[in-house]
């Protein structure tokens, strides 16, 4: 008696292992589509590592088929990403050119990795003025091969598939605060303005007027707090380094610091400004996250589990997230009256929701195997080299 | 001077000249504008009309300042160009002073303190402001008088001029061809205000108050130490 007592039930799994197998077998085989071309060629590192991330995406899935929860088994793959793609990105870089700064000749010449938060700096002088005002090559190079023609089209491509899912399931940089967000078991700051989530609308029309008014893309030169883990120019005036120890202090700050003390993606959500741009396509996304006001009973457990403070009382009343939401699940998976669901739009609130929910992930995965598996692939792919033996 | 060439052209052909560098170089004064004119309309009520008074006002001014400029340029011919020790305070003292009218108007600095000390509920600034000629006026002046690239080009091309009366046709037809590429700004009036956009737009110019002001006061600093 005393035993049964003790024991820690475990809940149910949501679906048995054969269906939920069923349902992962898409996925596992657009893997392996995927990495296919990786097992032509010789090198063993290759196939090691492409076998190792289609076994590491492919059991999330299942995983997220079986206990029906998504934003656990998503931030797994989403870190390892967010701390994995410098590791891969920094190594190509001195394999390159032997440094993590780019020397501004090189700027010059155009051999610039292209980076998506420079889009909506791109579109105004490029508009006017026919300019593109980035200093990196439209096609690839043998240099450059992170082109500004090829990093379009996979963005489009992603944007029509994920929208602003986009931030929860292919931007590397966010794996990296979502991380140290995760780290603490209970947020040291508790009480955020609501008003903090405008700054990155702010942030995108200053950057855009800006940036039209000078010709630069000026969040990459002197705003972006990930220059701080990939790319930085050279330090070679009094205002290089300033620009670098801005890099570095936004980095400690709004990636670390704030995210460790408040458990929110506090530079997603309070700064980015290829955020707030990215939140435009909600409007056209197919999929949403809706209430079902009968069965909410207003606990606000939502609210506090979201981690870019996309969901405020009126839009629950409302029964919606706000237009900011990255439909990372982790509302749906924390609300225990199950008022939070998974939404096709154009149905009916409630009405097939994990349909809806299993349509959302087939593409966002997809998507995410595709951009975040080739990061995964590629770290392994170093470290392997870096290994004291070879396969 | 005595190295300056001054040539002589007819008033129609300066007057086209001027009219076509205004009307190429027109999306650049579009950009070079922008920071000034787009969050300062968007604080403001939304109605076509205000909005489109308010930007003939920004128009008025900045040809008074084109006009003030090409009076400077006349008088001092291309030695205006040359003094750039003169040129850098200017610049720095410019940027100064749009950063100062961009707190005080678009982002209503002092009624913004007035509605703090009388309600701590700051979602108050939410609200547009009231239109005020002063501020469309002093922006307008001060992009006016500021050396964006094409205002560069036709100070030179206007400094070659031999009279006033020609030195000042040619800047305003200067200005009417980049004045057709304000266009786009009129339809700003269209968006529609609510709370957030008139919050976001007044962040926005405390972000680019901040940006001028310390690129002002840096070009000051810069030319005390250099001399």
């Amino acid at each position: 008696m005393a035993s049964s007592t003790t024991t820690v039930s475990r809940p149910a799994p949501f679906r048995g292992i054969g269906r939920s197998l069923l349902l992962t077998l898409p996925m596992a085989l657009w893997s392996l589509l995927i990495f296919a071309p990786t097992f032509r060629t010789p090198e063993h590192d290759h196939q090691i590592s492409s076998l190792l991330v289609i076994t590491f995406m492919t059991t999330l899935f299942f995983l997220m088929m079986r206990t029906g929860k998504t934003y656990r088994w998503r931030r797994i793959f989403f870190v390892a990403v967010g701390f994995l793609f410098p590791v891969g990105f920094i190594s190509s870089l001195i394999a390159l050119r032997g440094s993590m700064s780019i020397p501004i000749e090189r700027m010059v010449t155009g051999d610039t990795p292209f980076c998506y938060m420079v889009f909506p700096m791109l579109i105004v002088p490029a508009a006017l003025t026919r300019t593109l005002i980035f200093p990196g090559s439209i096609l690839p190079t043998e240099s450059n091969p992170h082109s500004i023609a090829a990093m379009i089209a996979l963005w489009l491509g992603m944007t029509l598939v994920l929208g602003k899912a986009w931030c929860g399931y292919a931007c590397f940089f966010g794996g990296i605060e979502e991380g140290f967000s995760s780290i603490a078991k209970r947020p040291r700051i508790r009480r955020i303005d609501p008003r903090f989530r405008l700054v990155p609308w702010a942030i995108l029309l200053f950057v855009v007027l800006l940036s039209a008014a000078l010709f630069e893309p000026v969040y990459c030169s002197w705003l972006c707090p990930f220059k701080a883990v990939t790319e930085f120019p050279s330090v070679h005036s009094i205002e290089s380094a300033i620009q670098t120890a801005i890099f570095i202090m936004l980095f400690a700050g709004l990636v670390v610091l704030l995210p460790l003390l408040s458990k929110k993606r506090t530079q997603c959500a309070f700064f980015c400004p290829f955020g707030a741009f990215q939140s435009i396509f909600n409007k056209i996304h197919l999929f949403t996250i809706r209430f079902d006001r009968e069965k909410c009973v207003d606990c606000s457990l939502c609210q506090s589990v979201c981690p870019m403070m996309a969901i405020s009382p009126e839009s629950v009343r409302e029964g919606k997230t706000l237009l900011n939401c990255m439909k990372c699940g982790a509302c749906v998976d924390s609300c225990r009256k199950g008022a939070a669901v998974w939404h096709l739009k154009g149905t009916k609130v409630g009405l097939h929701p994990e349909r809806a929910r299993l349509f959302f992930l087939y593409g966002a995965w997809a998507m995410a195997t595709m951009f975040g598996g080739y990061i995964l692939a590629n770290a392994i792919d170093m470290t392997l080299h870096f290994l004291p033996f070879h396969f | 001077m005595s190295a300056i060439h001054f040539i002589p052209i007819p008033a129609f052909a300066s007057i086209g000249e001027a009219l076509l560098l205004g009307l190429t170089t027109g999306p650049v004064c579009l950009a070079s504008c922008g920071p000034a004119v787009v969050p300062w309309m968007l604080a403001q009520p939304s109605s076509v009309r205000s909005q489109s008074k308010q930007l003939l006002l920004f128009l008025v001014a900045r040809l008074a300042g084109y006009l003030l400029f090409a009076t400077g340029v006349w008088v001092l011919g291309t030695t205006m160009m040359r003094a750039f020790a003169a040129h850098t305070w200017t610049m720095g003292a410019i940027q100064v002073f749009l950063a100062a009218s961009l707190l005080v108007f678009a982002a209503g600095w002092p009624r913004l303190r007035r509605h703090e000390k009388q309600n701590a509920e700051l979602v108050h600034i939410g609200k547009p402001i009231r239109q005020k000629r002063s501020g469309a006026l002093t922006l307008g002046f001060l992009t006016g008088i500021n050396f964006c690239p094409p205002f560069l080009v036709a100070s030179v091309r206007g400094a070659q001029l031999l009279t006033l009366p020609a030195t000042l046709i040619f800047f305003l037809s200067f200005f009417a061809g980049t004045a057709v590429w304000f266009t786009p700004y009129f339809f700003l009036g269209l968006v529609r205000r609510t709370q957030t956009c008139v919050l976001v737009a007044r962040i926005t110019a405390v972000l680019l108050a901040c940006w001028y002001g310390i690129s002002g006061i840096s070009i000051l600093i810069a030319r005390l130490i250099h001399g």
